[in-house]
């Protein structure tokens, strides 16, 4: 039975239902209004495939990739639809549609360097020059730092994970990364429906780790911290996956890292997979409240609107992710805040590309209160500063 | 050129569906109907203004094309589907807030802003518009007026009618009109053609735009359940609180089964049924709303007044507002949502006659013993009361229904049917929220008699050549 069979009695249910309640949060559908493209249009798209009422056309498999998995429709659902359309996007492939163009370079590169960037394996390690980590090594270690690639390889991201990393270090935390051969999370071949690739690489992840006689794993990406929890529990490992803010805002409680709180006006933009799809809310509301003035948007925590970086969309649909991101970041400038916080480094970048945005590495923010200047521009002066000169 | 040529050429390929697996998801809506029923449209059209419409109808009525406009599509009777193929119109790409009139009190949208978008738009303005069907989500103005669809609010404000003062329509031939009495709140002028299009599903003319009264938002609401021994306590308790003054703003009797549906999420969070006395046969969900001091002690009357009837309030908290989640707040807990958790094995399929407020109870026993007649496993019966300040239902009697079973789906239109048919018996309508569609034109003259004759000139004079949601209303050849 295909991946998508399995699902059937999903899809009937969603056919019969027909209730709807996935159009108001996606993202995807409240810009363009095509049913084909929320998810009761794309569930249904899926049974017709299944009872063979029509063929695999280009329509399919637009209905298919023009998604983020961002999971907004799971909120308003007792189905799983994320997986659905991951489902979907490998029955495709199976059945002989060719990956979008976009993606197979993806893929390529990720079998290549270890990342969907094409940069090289040492590019993994470059961020963590001068910080005096040491590599893993087996059963050294407390904790394993997992990097991941987009923070990793794309400069103007280092800082955040640097921030991490010296806040790990001022927590007293015993922790190594695997340098330039930290792995690929998968997480990317996951949702562009490379199911096979994904399945082998976790595999030779879960060996690694063991190896390695890891316990607990940090990471600041929420992508990794989704992908590699749920490869981990599946495969019955008793590693522990936290992402960053969760491990951050349990020193913070402790007093093991002391913040100087400021007056600026920030929102915090949940990261889909650490939001919604990983469940952590609280945490990183915790650290901004600790260092800044938290407004909310609206839609926030289970409600979060993608920023349209997901799943493939941001290479395969760049006019939509665009567009989603500039509505994500009109939602956020409406709540009078000065920056927009976030805790993922597709968010960040993303959000980015509008013009005239402030966004904000929730861990460049702590580290800025405990190295920034006292007295002076506050939190966010400094970081200011350097984007208004980057801009 | 083809229909579909003229229709890429006039509108620009963008705007126009026509992928087999694209009509296919254009053509269903919540009613059962069977998988050798299904018949997605021919092709789909995205307009995003009146003048798309427009162009799309005089290609219609050119080439003789049925013509079938929707929304939302959760009808759960069929009102939107393409019954013999054609152009299928989603109105959704229509959704403009064209202006909030605050000192007036009025919004002119888009007929296919959904009702929640509607009231996203005048919420800044401390203004509401109070027309709520549980699916407010996805229902669009439009079709809330062609379906003329229920409200959880309709014995305080009314239904759709009650707001809509003035409606944009595109005929059968293509032509723009406007009907209705612009920001008025009603008059005394004329035939009043704004009217018609309650119900109308599509039939006389697409809606385009309309013009709706708005209503100040209530500063707060409290929201009790009741048990009664009998449905007809319920219903003079009721007729009693209004004698009294008081000014309701939501009434909904429901029988014990239905409760057990519409508390679906507190089953879900206790993992229990909801408990509530063994002798009680029909529970009373009420609500007040205003301000607080008015509320309260409109609250503590309608409760005191209660003990005359028998009737006992609910005291978990849990079960009222798993109810009214259900009914209003849509405020299900992440990942629980209840209609498809509900609809798992079978779907929900209902009846919607109307029948005199005296004669309530007596239907609650027809609609159990037909529904037994039929083998349908019963979900249980709703009466909303919709008509301003007054005792006005309309009843939902509402089975599960296997759709991919033909036979069950059979006797399912029976057990619709005949409660349709019982409902005039009693001096009532067949129809109160989902309209006609094509399962009760078959049998329309039964309640309308002689006077049929004249909606079949009215659909005649705003739809000529019968292209407009052919087979609704009336049997598609009865159209000429």
């Amino acid at each position: 039975m295909s991946g998508l069979e399995e699902f059937k009695d999903e899809l009937e249910t969603c056919f019969g239902t027909s209730c709807g309640f996935c159009e108001r949060g996606c993202p995807v559908y409240q810009t363009l209004k095509i049913k084909t493209l929320c998810m009761r249009g794309r569930n249904r798209t899926m049974l017709g495939l299944i009872q063979g009422r029509f063929e695999v056309t280009p329509a399919v498999v637009q209905a298919a990739f023009e998604c983020t998995l961002c999971g907004n429709c799971d909120r308003w659902c007792a189905l799983k639809n994320t997986e659905h359309t991951r489902a979907f996007r490998e029955y495709l492939l199976e059945h002989g549609v060719e990956p979008m163009k976009e993606h197979s370079s993806i893929v390529a590169s990720i079998r290549n360097y270890g990342n969907p960037w094409f940069q090289p394996r040492s590019a993994r390690a470059r961020w963590a020059k001068g910080l005096n980590i040491p590599k893993a090594s087996s059963g050294q270690q407390e904790v394993l730092f997992f990097a991941g690639c987009t923070s990793a390889v794309n400069k103007p991201l280092n800082k955040g994970l640097v921030a991490g990393a010296k806040l790990l270090q001022k927590a007293g935390i015993r922790f190594a990364t695997l340098g330039q051969d930290e792995p690929c999370c998968g997480s990317t071949l996951l949702r562009v429906g490379q199911k096979a690739a994904f399945e082998e690489l976790v595999e030779g992840n879960v060996k690694r780790f063991d190896e390695l006689g890891i316990s607990r794993i940090v990471t600041a990406c929420p992508g990794c911290y989704t992908t590699l929890k749920r490869s981990l529990e599946d495969r019955g490992s008793k590693i522990q996956v936290l992402h960053l803010s969760q491990e951050i805002a349990q020193q913070i409680r402790t007093g093991r890292l002391e913040l100087r709180k400021g007056r600026e006006k920030v929102t915090y933009h949940d990261p889909c997979h650490l939001g919604r799809l990983g469940g952590v809310f609280e945490e990183p509301r915790e650290i901004v409240k600790a260092v800044a003035e938290l407004v909310e948007m609206p839609n926030n925590r289970y409600e979060s609107r993608c920023c349209g970086a997901g799943a493939g969309l941001q290479s395969a649909f760049p006019k939509l992710s665009k567009d989603l991101a500039a509505k994500r970041v009109a939602e956020a400038k409406a709540t009078g805040a000065a920056a927009i916080v976030t805790s993922c480094p597709f968010c960040e970048t993303q959000l980015r590309t509008v013009p005239g945005t402030r966004v904000y590495d929730l861990f460049e923010l702590i580290m800025d209160s405990i190295e920034g200047p006292e007295g002076k521009t506050g939190n966010l002066g400094r970081n200011r500063a350097a984007q208004d000169r980057s801009s | 050129m083809s229909y579909v040529e003229e229709l890429v050429s006039s509108l620009g390929k963008e705007k126009v569906l026509t992928d087999p697996s694209e009509r296919f998801v254009y053509g269903a809506d919540w009613s059962p109907r069977t998988p050798d029923e299904f018949r997605p449209p021919d092709v789909v059209v995205l307009p995003r203004t009146t003048r798309d419409v427009q162009r799309i109808v005089k290609i219609a009525f050119a080439h003789e094309i049925p013509v079938t406009a929707g929304g939302g599509l959760t009808g759960m009777l069929g009102g939107a589907i393409a019954l013999y193929g054609g152009i299928y119109i989603d109105t959704t790409t229509m959704n403009s807030i064209v202006e909030v009139d605050q000192r007036n009190q009025t919004v002119r949208v888009q007929a296919g802003a959904t009702l929640q978008e509607v009231n996203d738009a005048v919420n800044p303005y401390d203004l509401w518009l109070p027309h709520q069907p549980e699916s407010k989500w996805v229902s669009t103005v439009g079709s809330a007026i062609a379906c003329d669809n229920d409200s959880t609010f309709g014995v305080r404000y009314g239904k759709i009618l009650n707001c809509l003062l003035s409606a944009e329509i595109v005929t059968g031939t293509g032509e723009i009109i406007e009907l209705g009495h612009r920001k008025a709140h009603f008059t005394s002028s004329g035939y009043k053609l704004k009217d018609l299009l309650a119900g109308s599903e599509g039939t006389l003319g697409i809606i385009t735009e309309a013009t709706l009264k708005l209503e100040p938002i209530p500063a707060s609401r409290r929201v009790d359940m009741l048990v009664f021994p009998r449905m007809g306590a319920a219903v003079d308790y009721l007729s009693r609180l209004l004698k009294a003054g008081l000014c309701i703003e939501a009434a909904h009797i429901n029988c014990k089964r239905r409760l057990r549906f519409y508390a679906h999420s507190y089953v879900q969070k206790f993992g229990k049924e909801p408990e509530i006395p063994a002798w009680a046969e029909a529970l009373l969900a009420i609500a007040f709303a205003g301000d607080q001091e008015v509320v309260e002690s409109q609250r503590a009357y309608a409760l005191k007044i209660a003990k005359e009837f028998e009737a006992l309030p609910v005291e978990e908290r849990a079960i009222v507002d798993a109810w009214w989640a259900s009914k209003y707040t849509l405020d299900f807990e992440p990942f629980k949502q209840k209609w498809p958790d509900s609809q798992k094995q079978k779907k929900f399929g209902a009846a919607d006659p109307g029948v005199p407020v005296g004669r309530l109870e007596e239907f609650y026993h027809k609609f159990i013993h037909v529904a037994e007649k039929h083998k349908l496993e019963i979900i249980g019966m709703n009466a909303y009361l919709e008509h301003p300040n007054s005792i006005g239902f309309s009843l939902s009697c509402a089975v599960f229904v296997d759709y991919r079973d033909p036979e069950e789906v059979r006797r399912f239109r029976m057990f619709h049917d005949e409660l349709s048919r019982l409902a005039v018996s009693f001096e009532g309508t067949m129809s109160t929220f989902m309209s006609d569609t094509y399962q009760k034109a078959p049998y329309l003259e039964l309640e309308h008699g002689p006077s049929l004759k004249y909606m079949r000139e009215v659909k005649r004079i705003f739809d000529p050549k019968g292209i407009l949601n052919p087979g609704k209303k009336f049997p598609k050849e009865e159209h000429r």
